[in-house]
């Protein structure tokens, strides 16, 4: 029982519950500063109460818009890009640099520009999470198709397979496992452009929400929104990690 | 260089490696340009298989879907080509395996399929590309033996490139012998007075086999050390 891998989630359950309980035990004991480190209690109150007075449902729907929409965006543009960038040279020459230097720098700096340019509203969070998850999946899908295993491309024509074979039974299936293996990055950074978005410009939103609780010095509010957005993408990942591995059910021996 | 490949006929050719062989078969089926000269067949390019030395299956495709593939390709209907896959996965004893993903077959097992899906095609030709090379002993004695039955049975003609000296002797009607390249070319024909239908195997036993083992390897060596001396 002690040391069976069968039983790793209870026994990583009981160490989070002793640390909870020491957590808590200090903070009644005087020995944390309930201004910077609330007690799990307070944490848990400040959670209940976020959703039973119905508050948070907004600023939820506002993250959820902006990182689903700038998620789906993203990809979308970002496998179009790769795949027209790998197919036309001409268009990688143009295109390649310009990712390259998007890649390369932190991308979210971009966020006080779209506030300028989309104000701020839904659409300068859209824009962030976007161009976050655009650049990612253009480089998994362009890199990726350069590296098709040609054994399979000359499979394919020596069976009698056309252009549109190749794409539908070669290019589209690679193309589908390498974005499915980023996918779960792809959600993270969703998320991540949603909510600075949010910080720095927002009515509504987790980020918002985050950055309101900043500026009230209110910790408890701030760890029952990490709290919340942690599990949101987790039950996200939750799906995505379901989704991969049907999709790519072939890859498992 | 000028080979030919007689209906029904085994031929192999063998030389040293950077010899062309690969080049050549990648010619045949139009993979590759030739730099100079021309191929020609008297069959149509559709009725030319091709059993590369990796299997080459699609990963995400089951092994019904990989055979069934060139069949859809060439417009037969998908439920029609479903059913015809299962029909030559049954031959090559791969039945049950239908629903198998090439990750989760063996090394054998995903050879057989490869076959499976270049004989449903019912080509006048196959070319191998060393297509044995990678299995383990027995599973390649028992491939072999089914290629060669299968082979004999459908009377298709097969060229097969490959240096092992012994599987071009027991397999083909006709060897030839390439030489050292660049400018490879063949140097020899060689009848193999061996009769079919054939065991590969035994074969290697026949009267013929050791004699024409050892000229084989006489030239092929003489092959090898030109170039070493030239070199």
């Amino acid at each position: 029982m002690l040391l069976d891998p069968r039983y790793t989630w209870v026994r990583q359950l009981a160490a989070f519950t002793v640390l909870l309980a020491i957590w808590e035990l200090a903070g009644r004991a005087g020995m944390l500063n309930p201004m910077y480190v609330p007690n799990p209690s307070r944490i848990g109150a400040a959670l209940i109460e976020l959703f039973s007075d119905g508050r948070i449902w907004p600023h939820l729907d506002a993250t959820f818009s902006a990182a689903l929409g700038g998620l789906a965006l993203g990809i979308a543009v970002g496998i179009l890009l790769g795949v027209v960038a790998a197919l036309v040279p001409f268009i990688a020459e143009l295109l390649e640099p310009v990712m390259t230097v998007l890649n390369a720098i932190p991308r979210v700096i971009l966020a006080p520009l779209f506030v300028i340019w989309l104000g701020i509203g839904l659409a300068s969070k859209v824009a962030l999470s976007f161009i976050l998850v655009a650049v990612l999946i253009f480089f998994t899908v362009f890199t990726g198709i350069r590296q098709v295993d040609r054994r399979l491309v000359e499979r394919v024509i020596t069976l009698g397979g056309d252009r549109w074979a190749l794409v539908r039974h070669v290019y589209l299936p690679s193309v589908t496992a390498w974005v499915l293996s980023n996918l779960k990055i792809a959600v993270g950074f969703a998320f991540t452009g949603a909510c600075v978005g949010e910080f720095v410009a927002a009515t509504r939103g987790l980020g918002y929400l985050l950055s309101f609780a900043q500026s009230t010095y209110n910790a408890a509010l701030m760890f029952a929104l990490i709290l919340l957005i942690l599990v949101v993408v987790l039950v996200i990942f939750g799906v995505a990690e379901r989704l991969e591995k049907y999709l790519l059910r072939w890859n498992r021996v | 260089m000028s080979l030919a490949v007689g209906d029904g006929r085994f031929v192999s050719l063998v030389g040293p490696s950077g010899s062309g062989k690969s080049s050549l078969l990648r010619a045949v089926i139009g993979l590759q340009q030739p730099l100079s000269g021309t191929v020609e067949t008297n069959v149509a390019p559709a009725q030319v298989g091709i059993l590369f030395q990796d299997d080459a299956l699609l990963p995400w495709k089951t092994s019904r879907d990989n055979v069934a593939l060139g069949l859809t390709f060439n417009g037969m209907e998908r439920s029609k080509a479903l059913a015809e896959a299962e029909a030559w996965l049954d031959r090559l004893d791969l039945a049950g395996f239908g629903d198998r993903f090439p990750r989760q077959l063996s090394g054998g097992q995903r050879k057989r399929v490869a076959l499976a899906q270049v004989l449903a095609m019912r080509p006048k030709l196959i070319l191998m590309d060393e297509p044995f090379a990678s299995l383990d002993a027995i599973v390649r004695a028992r491939v072999v033996k089914d290629v060669v039955a299968l082979v004999e049975h459908e009377s298709i003609s097969v060229l097969l490139v490959t240096h092992d000296l012994e599987e071009a002797i027991s397999l083909s009607d006709e060897v030839y012998l390439l030489s050292q390249g660049p400018r490879a070319r063949i140097t020899q024909r060689y009848p193999v007075p061996i009769p079919r239908p054939r065991d590969p195997v035994d074969s290697r036993t026949h009267p013929a086999f050791a004699p024409l083992y050892a000229k084989l390897w006489a030239d092929l060596s003489r092959e090898v050390d030109h170039r070493a001396e030239a070199a």
